[in-house]
């Protein structure tokens, strides 16, 4: 590497490593028992076999891992065919597309808050079933937002994944060559065709970055799942907070581990997936 | 060479700053006089639960309207649940930051408790409050949820839990625990209570405890690991027994009393309770209940406490502080505090100490329909119970109901 | 109109949410099953009684936030560069590694971190803020630099420098012109996500740090909705109000430099 490179490179490696890299390492210092604010201890990895025996984690876990798929997939299929949709407009009539950017404002606990607002049993869809002689009472309204599965927190995610997909496909799709396509529906490929052939491939990165970066914010943000979550069994983000500020400064530990855990898993799902779509990608060109 | 770097930042990150002077203890030698003096022109940070808009604004206005005024003390409240800033302070000590953020906190229960035993509030210090000797009886609010005050506290204002109901929609309320278990069986899906460790759903969860094991007094000398293995299973098969009447099967319940009110005011249940009497009247006045909400009490007892304030040891504004809690315990500050348009929580100082235009103007507040008479609820009062049991409580809640 | 239910779909998702938002203002009380409520202005009047902390959070909020966008912007303009015209061995890894802060949760590294501040005085502080908040926010900013200088190429700048002109010089004249709507459209993506950030300005900044988020939550999980309604319309407001200001200014800019 020169060194113009790297002097280059200095303004943001120095803040990386000082807060990032940092921060991780206390992240895990901490989760082993070391560094904890009462005081140095010793090298320990118990926290990590207490958490292999809290059965309620792995029902956590799954949660969020379920969780942060439905609301990534749902967004990036959402988002797709609504920048498919925009593109077929003409492009004066397309600017109607800037309303998606409310979704992208509105913070995750706005929407959050929307949902409980809209959805609940005793919500507006409810009232309106109701107005409409639908439904006669609250009950028989479907229970979205209880079903122990995170059917809620999922339609919030959605409503803020849908217009962040959108904005990263549509960057890509706007500013597409039409001349392509109609070459190709010269050539004589059918819509579909088209579409499979010429159209996906140029949106399929975009597509799978709209999708890590979408799984892993569900999977680890606080903020929806806060409002939204039910009881038991909760998201792990929820875990992480109530340990570490619900309870005594012994426990700290634990969620530390959580944490370590958690970050693992994410930098190795952006890592694997990455490798997935590359592999994907080769394998498609193939055919 | 990028590493060795890298960890020589985090080691000096890891040893520096821990270098603040130890706050000198002149403030409690200071007389009151003193220490208005030394706090004029600064700013104090309060502390508190946030989840009430109408309590926010109660402090945002006349609060800090009044602190200004009469002291030229501007008031910030930051909005923080007790257990978080516990913890904070938990954090900041075992860090050994001296200096902190926090100027004064509201506080009781088993957050006092875990405060007093790892020695992070600054004290005592009630006894330099000149309202404090004035107009209270020490005897009072010498014990918070059982554990000795000393000082350390400055008692703020008292409630007493009632449950809520709607005339419009239930006719009349259940009068004794028996008629509430039927009650809610008779009513599927239309009752609930906030999930503990939220403040009112614990009050709830040591209302049931009191009312199915024999009443408050046997345990009222302190934790008596015995008597509570004893007893507690009554208290959770009586919950396991109405649970699958509760809102969503009791598989869920909401997180914390701003939910479980939203739930009410929507019509998704048909009671709520509070920890403040005249909690529904505030809310009707906000219009987010209807008028035709009324409030009503068990006969086996209504759970009443004193709230309090306190300082944490690194206030870097202690001064500032004292004279904020003092003017809390002023007249003038719990009468508008007991005013149900501003906030409706009980007074904590003794009316007879008063004199009779000040003791005219308390009698004269009118706490609107929905709450009960002062009458009634001192009938119904039981103290609060010592806060190691209401650890076992919400523990054991998490164990026995949550997720089963 | 063959368009009609991409438009549809859009109003439902977009504006009915908005819809619902002002009704909900203007109808704390707003219960089942009515569908249009009774309306009033008490919320209107509640804040206007005593706008105070309302303000205060709502400056805090834009002042962290506007410096989160100059210290990523600063953070990230030389190393775009180097990103966009050189290439190394691990060039891939390293722009990889610098991704991570944004993908992985935030929670991982930020409550090591909060640790670290406290022992060194950056805890409950606005700049402990505004570092953390940089942390997560600075990739939006270097991925879109780099795609500027990417697609502005190096061309200009090799051509000014032969001509005589200082790097100085070259970058305000040449490579700032043309970065711009790189800047607007990275900046725009950091500000959100400091603005509409809560968890990470509730730790780090420990209540201390005033923040609009901070005085939202509250308000949205209690039980007056109505409040909380109207002040997510506000958090709505202020940054399509900035939009356009950015938007317009760029675009006065533009039309400039081509007069001259």
């Amino acid at each position: 590497m020169r060194r113009n490179v790297i002097l280059g490179l200095a303004p943001l490696l120095l803040p990386y490593c000082a807060l990032f890299c940092a921060g991780l390492t206390l992240t895990l210092a901490q989760s082993m028992g070391l560094f904890l604010p009462l005081g140095p201890g010793e090298a320990t990895l118990e926290y990590y076999q207490a958490l292999t025996r809290d059965q309620g984690l792995g029902l956590s876990l799954r949660l969020s891992l379920f969780v942060a798929f439905f609301s990534a997939a749902g967004s990036v299929l959402g988002g797709t065919v609504l920048a498919l949709a925009l593109w077929r407009m003409p492009p004066g009539l397309r600017r109607v597309g800037v309303v998606s950017k409310i979704g992208l404002i509105l913070p995750h606990v706005a929407v959050a808050f929307l949902v409980l607002l809209m959805l609940s049993q005793t919500g507006l869809v409810s009232s309106a079933l109701f107005q409409l002689g639908l439904i006669s009472t609250p009950e028989e309204f479907p229970n979205i937002l209880h079903t122990g599965s995170g059917l809620g927190m999922i339609l919030a995610f959605l409503l803020k994944g849908v217009p962040f997909a959108l904005l990263l496909i549509g960057a890509v799709l706007f500013g597409f060559d039409i001349r392509l396509i109609q070459t190709a529906r010269m050539l004589g490929a059918g819509p579909l065709r088209t579409f499979w052939s010429v159209t996906l491939p140029r949106l399929l990165p975009a597509m799978h970055s709209a999708f890590i970066i979408l799984f892993l914010y569900a999977f680890g943000s606080f903020d929806i799942p806060f409002v939204l979550g039910e009881s038991h069994p909760g998201m792990l983000s929820i875990r992480v907070f109530d340990i570490f500020f619900h309870r005594d400064l012994s426990q700290r530990p634990q969620a530390m581990a959580i944490l370590t855990v958690m970050f693992v898993f994410a930098a190795v799902f952006a890592m694997l997936y990455n490798r997935f779509a590359a592999y994907m990608d080769a394998w498609r060109r193939k055919l | 060479m990028r590493v060795t770097f890298f960890l020589s930042l985090l080691f000096l990150a890891l040893t520096a700053g821990c270098s603040d002077a130890p706050q000198e203890e002149s403030v409690l030698q200071q007389d009151y006089a003193s220490l208005e003096k030394a706090a004029r022109g600064t700013e104090v940070r309060w502390h508190m639960w946030g989840g009430s808009a109408q309590i926010n604004q109660w402090v945002d206005t006349y609060v800090a309207g009044e602190m200004k005024r009469l002291y030229d003390i501007n008031v910030v409240r930051v909005p923080m649940d007790a257990p978080v800033f516990v913890n904070k302070l938990l954090t900041e000590k075992a860090a050994n930051k001296n200096t902190g953020t926090m100027d004064l906190l509201w506080i009781n229960g088993e957050n006092f408790k875990n405060s007093m035993q790892a020695g992070v509030l600054f004290g005592p210090f009630t006894d330099r409050l000149p309202n404090f000797a004035a107009w209270y009886d020490p005897q009072k609010a010498a014990h918070d949820f059982g554990y000795p005050v000393d000082g350390f506290e400055a008692p703020y204002g008292r409630a007493q839990f009632v449950f809520e109901f709607d005339t419009a929609r239930t006719a009349t309320p259940p009068a004794d625990m028996a008629e509430l278990a039927e009650w809610i069986k008779a009513n599927p899906g239309r009752f609930t209570y906030p999930q503990p460790p939220d403040f009112t759903g614990s009050a709830f969860l040591r209302q049931i405890f009191y009312a199915t094991t024999g009443g408050h007094e046997q345990y009222m000398d302190g934790i008596n690991p015995e008597l509570y293995a004893k007893n507690a299973p009554q208290t959770f098969a009586w919950l396991s027994d109405i649970k699958p009447y509760l809102w969503q099967e009791g598989r869920t319940y909401p997180k914390d009393a701003a939910a479980l009110d939203t739930l009410f005011a929507r019509g998704e249940i048909d009671m709520g309770m509070s920890y403040h009497p005249a909690h529904a009247q505030m809310k009707i006045l906000e219009k987010t209940y209807p008028d035709t909400v009324r409030t009503f009490v068990l006969a086996e007892g209504a759970i009443f406490n004193t709230h309090f304030t306190a300082i944490p040891f690194n206030a870097p504004n202690k001064a500032g502080a004292m004279v904020l809690a003092n003017f809390l315990m002023s007249p003038e500050a719990q009468l508008s505090k007991f005013r149900p348009e501003n906030w409706g929580d009980l007074h904590a100082l003794e009316v007879q100490k008063l004199d009779v235009a000040q003791r005219e103007a308390f009698d004269a507040v009118d706490l609107g329909e929905a709450t009960l008479d002062a009458g009634t609820l001192s009938a119904v009062a039981v103290p609060e119970i010592p806060s190691e049991y209401l650890e076992l409580l919400e523990r054991d809640w998490d164990k026995f109901i949550l997720g089963h | 109109m063959r368009h009609a239910p991409t438009m549809l779909v859009l109003a439902f998702l977009f504006l009915l949410p908005v819809l619902v938002l002002i009704l909900q203002a203007g109808a704390p009380g707003w219960r089942y099953p009515e569908l249009w409520p009774e309306l009033g202005l008490d919320g209107v009047r509640f804040l206007a009684t005593r706008p105070g902390p309302f303000l205060t959070a709502l400056t805090g909020s834009l002042g962290y936030s506007l410096a989160t966008v100059v210290l990523t912007l600063s953070m990230t303009i030389l190393p775009a560069k180097a990103l966009a015209y050189s290439s190394f061995r691990g060039k891939t890894l390293l722009e990889g590694l610098l991704l991570l802060p944004a993908l992985v949760p935030a929670m991982t590294f930020s409550m090591g971190l909060h640790f670290i501040f406290i022992k060194i005085g950056l805890a409950d502080t606005a700049p402990g803020v505004i570092l953390v908040l940089s942390m997560i926010s600075y990739p939006y900013m270097l991925r879109a630099l780099t795609t500027g200088y990417t697609l502005m190429g190096r061309e200009y700048e090799i051509c000014a420098r032969n001509l005589g002109a200082s790097k100085w010089r070259v970058f305000l004249e040449v490579e700032l012109p043309q970065l711009l709507p790189a800047m607007a459209a990275g900046g725009s993506v950091v500000f959100l996500v400091a603005f509409s950030e809560y968890f990470l300005v509730f730790l780090i900044g420990g209540g201390s740090v005033a923040s609009f988020t901070g005085y939202l939550f509250p308000l949205i999980t209690s039980s007056n909705r109505g409040l909380g309604a109207l002040v997510t319309l506000v958090f709505l407001a202020v940054p399509i109000a900035l939009f356009i200001v950015l938007e317009l200014g760029l675009y006065r800019y533009h039309r400039k430099r081509r007069m001259r």
